[in-house]
């Protein structure tokens, strides 16, 4: 059998935590039923694994059915790797009626005519997601299997989300898919994080934001019941105003979980103390990093407890505003005013 | 005499007869009490009769400088006697302060409800007067406005602009209940947050929010409305700055439609689990179904474009099947106008129950 559907069955076997391999592969539905039935899930790995490379040896699956098989996975569990963000710009005129066969067909043909060797896999999902699979080869080299990347697209939306692109096929990429999708250019949205669910949340605007209303809003009475009549909060006033402030800057309830916000300052040294530093003519670059399991519940904590000050300062509200986690900034003025 | 202080037990200190009248002041405990009736010889100094109290009873003649009768130990108390009575002056005149101040904070207090009461009367009044001038321009005579115009005076001119204010606050109320958008003002003028309710089929469904900066120029700062609606070309194409209600109205439109076009794919695949969605998108803007025939059990693709994006029927209904000649027979020409012509779940359950499909 084949080495490369080896290596790929057998990582992916690793990779496929046991509890959900029966489910997995009972959806790629490659198997038959007796075959199905033969699996005993209780085996260790490396016993499941040969008897997997027996079977598909048995149905003569090749490497393109497996990569299927890696795709079903992949799909269910979006929050493993790193995901990067990018906009599309400048729609043209029918950018906004492009369907699926035709986006299919044309991302295709373009993506073979740049690159020869390269194997597609394309998958709409229930949630009107469009995912891609791409192996990539060369001139002389078959698709590499074992290092596909994935790109997830919601048609009429300007967003792309990829994760594993290497620097030489992120040209290639992007022409394949502003030709598909009838835009003229793919940028850099600035987005990055190890959830695919969480970011595309954050730029398609799906969790529950704050506005202001003229009603009076149910935070007010969402808010803890008071525990104890005789104990009176002498800063209510102002601790519900904190967090009416910081909800309104990040959102309430569950936030899309962001791991880290990255600002590289390249500004004029200020301390009027350090003449050394205020003298030199460069500026003054520095990277500050923001890390957590769920930055912006951290951030928006942080504001209506009161260690970051309210109202809360557009460089740490830009985060969902913009649905950026990293900024440059520059001197032209406050807050994050110019970006890559 | 009897010490008409009021705790004091002192009993009865005058004497027998009053042969002159001279008045004394006594100091007792140090409190002045009221002078009286004496006989020619004070008594003599008594000891106070106040349980605890150690004082002893002094009576001094007021209109004679000295009194013998009282210069017997007056060396020996004459200081103490003094600071006494120095210490009750300024009592006296402590109180006397206290209810000076009292009185004048009182008189303040008086006229303090007074202009209160003024106030509240000027606005009962300015109320009735909008009242008045509410009812005439929401009948709108013009003849009248027209004829006061020369003799308006700037409480008038004051008054016409509230009256104004009130009729545009119960208007935008009233857009707001029967489900238009909200509008509020943010960080005192400076801003406003416009909110969008979208319903279908009388439930209310998802509102979104816009957050507009009105200074320096008009400029959408923050909302929640999905990246499939096109917010900054109907912005520009709308003029926001110049036309802001033009470009909400047609907002407005694009998010109901949006919102109707999903309601109905979500009753869809709720109420017809026989027909199966193949495709379908974010905006809702295609719709492919799978209809299966009864009996034959021919399979039909069903394409639905909602190309016009501010409505919530389709501008093309497709047919397509394995049997060619079905989507001309009479019956599928009359569902496809069925389909151009209602909601797409209310279309189905009327092919149902024609028995074209199953």
């Amino acid at each position: 059998m084949d080495n490369t559907v080896k290596r790929l069955l057998e990582r992916l076997v690793r990779r496929i935590p046991s509890r959900m391999l029966k489910t997995t592969l009972d959806k790629w539905s490659r198997l038959t039923a007796t075959q199905r039935q033969s699996i005993d899930y209780t085996e260790s790995k490396w016993a499941l694994t040969e008897k997997l490379l027996a079977i598909c040896e048995e149905n003569e699956l090749t490497v393109k059915h497996i990569a299927e098989l890696e795709m079903i996975h992949v799909i269910e569990n979006p929050n493993l790797g790193m995901w990067h963000a990018f906009q599309l710009m400048d729609p043209q005129d029918d950018a906004h009626s492009v369907e699926l066969t035709q986006f299919k067909e044309q991302f295709k043909s373009h993506l073979s005519e740049l690159i020869r060797h390269v194997s597609i896999k394309i998958k709409k999902h229930t949630d009107e997601a469009v995912w891609i699979r791409i192996a990539w080869g060369d001139t002389f080299s078959r698709p590499n299997h074992l290092k596909p990347t994935y790109v997830v697209h919601y048609l009429q939306t300007p967003y792309v989300f990829l994760s594993s692109l290497t620097s030489k096929q992120k040209p290639l990429l992007s022409q394949a898919l502003v030709l598909s999708t009838r835009y003229q250019a793919i940028k850099d949205a600035n987005l990055s994080g190890r959830k695919l669910t969480a970011i595309r949340d954050l730029l398609m605007k799906q969790y529950l934001q704050v506005f202001p209303t003229k009603f009076p809003s149910p935070l007010a009475e969402r808010n803890r019941v008071v525990s104890n009549l005789h104990i009176e909060k002498e800063q209510a006033g102002s601790a519900a105003n904190r967090h009416q402030m910081a909800c309104e800057a990040f959102g309430d309830g569950l936030l899309p979980q962001l791991q880290s916000a990255v600002y590289k300052l390249e500004t004029k040294f200020r301390d009027h103390t350090n003449k050394t530093m205020t003298e030199r003519d460069e500026p003054f670059r520095c990277v500050v990093k923001f890390a957590s399991t769920n930055l912006l519940e951290s951030l928006r904590h942080s504001a209506s407890s009161g260690v970051a000050s309210t109202p809360v300062t557009p460089l740490l509200s830009s985060v969902p505003l913009k649905g950026k986690n990293y900024f440059v900034i520059t001197d032209n003025g406050p807050g994050p005013s110019s970006q890559k | 005499m009897v010490c008409e202080r009021k705790q004091c037990a002192s009993g009865d200190r005058t004497g027998t007869t009053a042969l002159s009248r001279v008045t004394f002041t006594g100091q007792h405990c140090g409190y002045p009490e009221v002078g009286g009736v004496v006989t020619q010889q004070p008594p003599k100094s008594k000891t106070c009769k106040r349980s605890g109290c150690l004082h002893r009873i002094k009576y001094v003649q007021k209109n004679k400088e000295k009194d013998s009768g009282n210069m017997e130990g007056a060396p020996a108390k004459g200081v103490l006697s003094h600071l006494s009575l120095l210490e009750v002056k300024a009592r006296s005149r402590k109180t006397q302060l206290q209810q000076q101040s009292r009185v004048m904070e009182l008189k303040a207090k008086v006229e303090a409800l007074k202009t209160q009461r003024e106030q509240l009367k000027a606005q009962i009044q300015t109320h009735q007067d909008l009242q008045k001038l509410r009812l005439a321009m929401d009948k709108q005579c013009a003849d009248e406005e027209e004829e006061n115009m020369e003799e308006e005076s700037e409480n008038s001119k004051l008054l016409r602009l509230m009256a104004r204010h009130t009729q545009l606050k119960d208007l935008l109320h009233a857009h707001h209940l029967i489900g238009g958008y909200d509008i509020i003002k943010t960080r005192k003028g400076k801003g406003a947050c416009v909110s969008i309710a979208t319903a279908y089929e009388d439930v209310f469904l998802d509102t979104f929010n816009l957050e507009i900066d009105l200074k320096p120029t008009v400029k959408i700062s923050r909302h929640n409305i999905p990246p499939f609606i096109p917010l900054n070309n109907l912005a520009e194409q709308n003029n926001m700055q110049t036309d802001l209600r033009v470009f909400l109205d047609t907002l407005s439109k694009h998010l109901n439609a949006f919102a109707g076009r999903k309601q109905q794919l979500k009753l869809v695949k709720e109420k017809h689990k026989s027909v199966e969605v193949m495709e379908s998108n974010v905006l809702c803007s295609l719709l492919v179904l799978l209809f299966t025939v009864p009996r034959e059990k021919t399979a039909v693709l069903c394409t639905l474009d909602y190309t016009d994006h501010t409505r919530c029927l389709p501008t093309r209904v497709h047919l397509e099947s394995e049997d060619k000649q079905l989507p001309d027979s009479p019956q599928w020409k009359k569902n496809c106008t069925l389909l151009m012509e209602t909601p797409v779940h209310k279309a189905l359950i009327t092919m149902k129950k024609m028995g074209s499909i199953a």
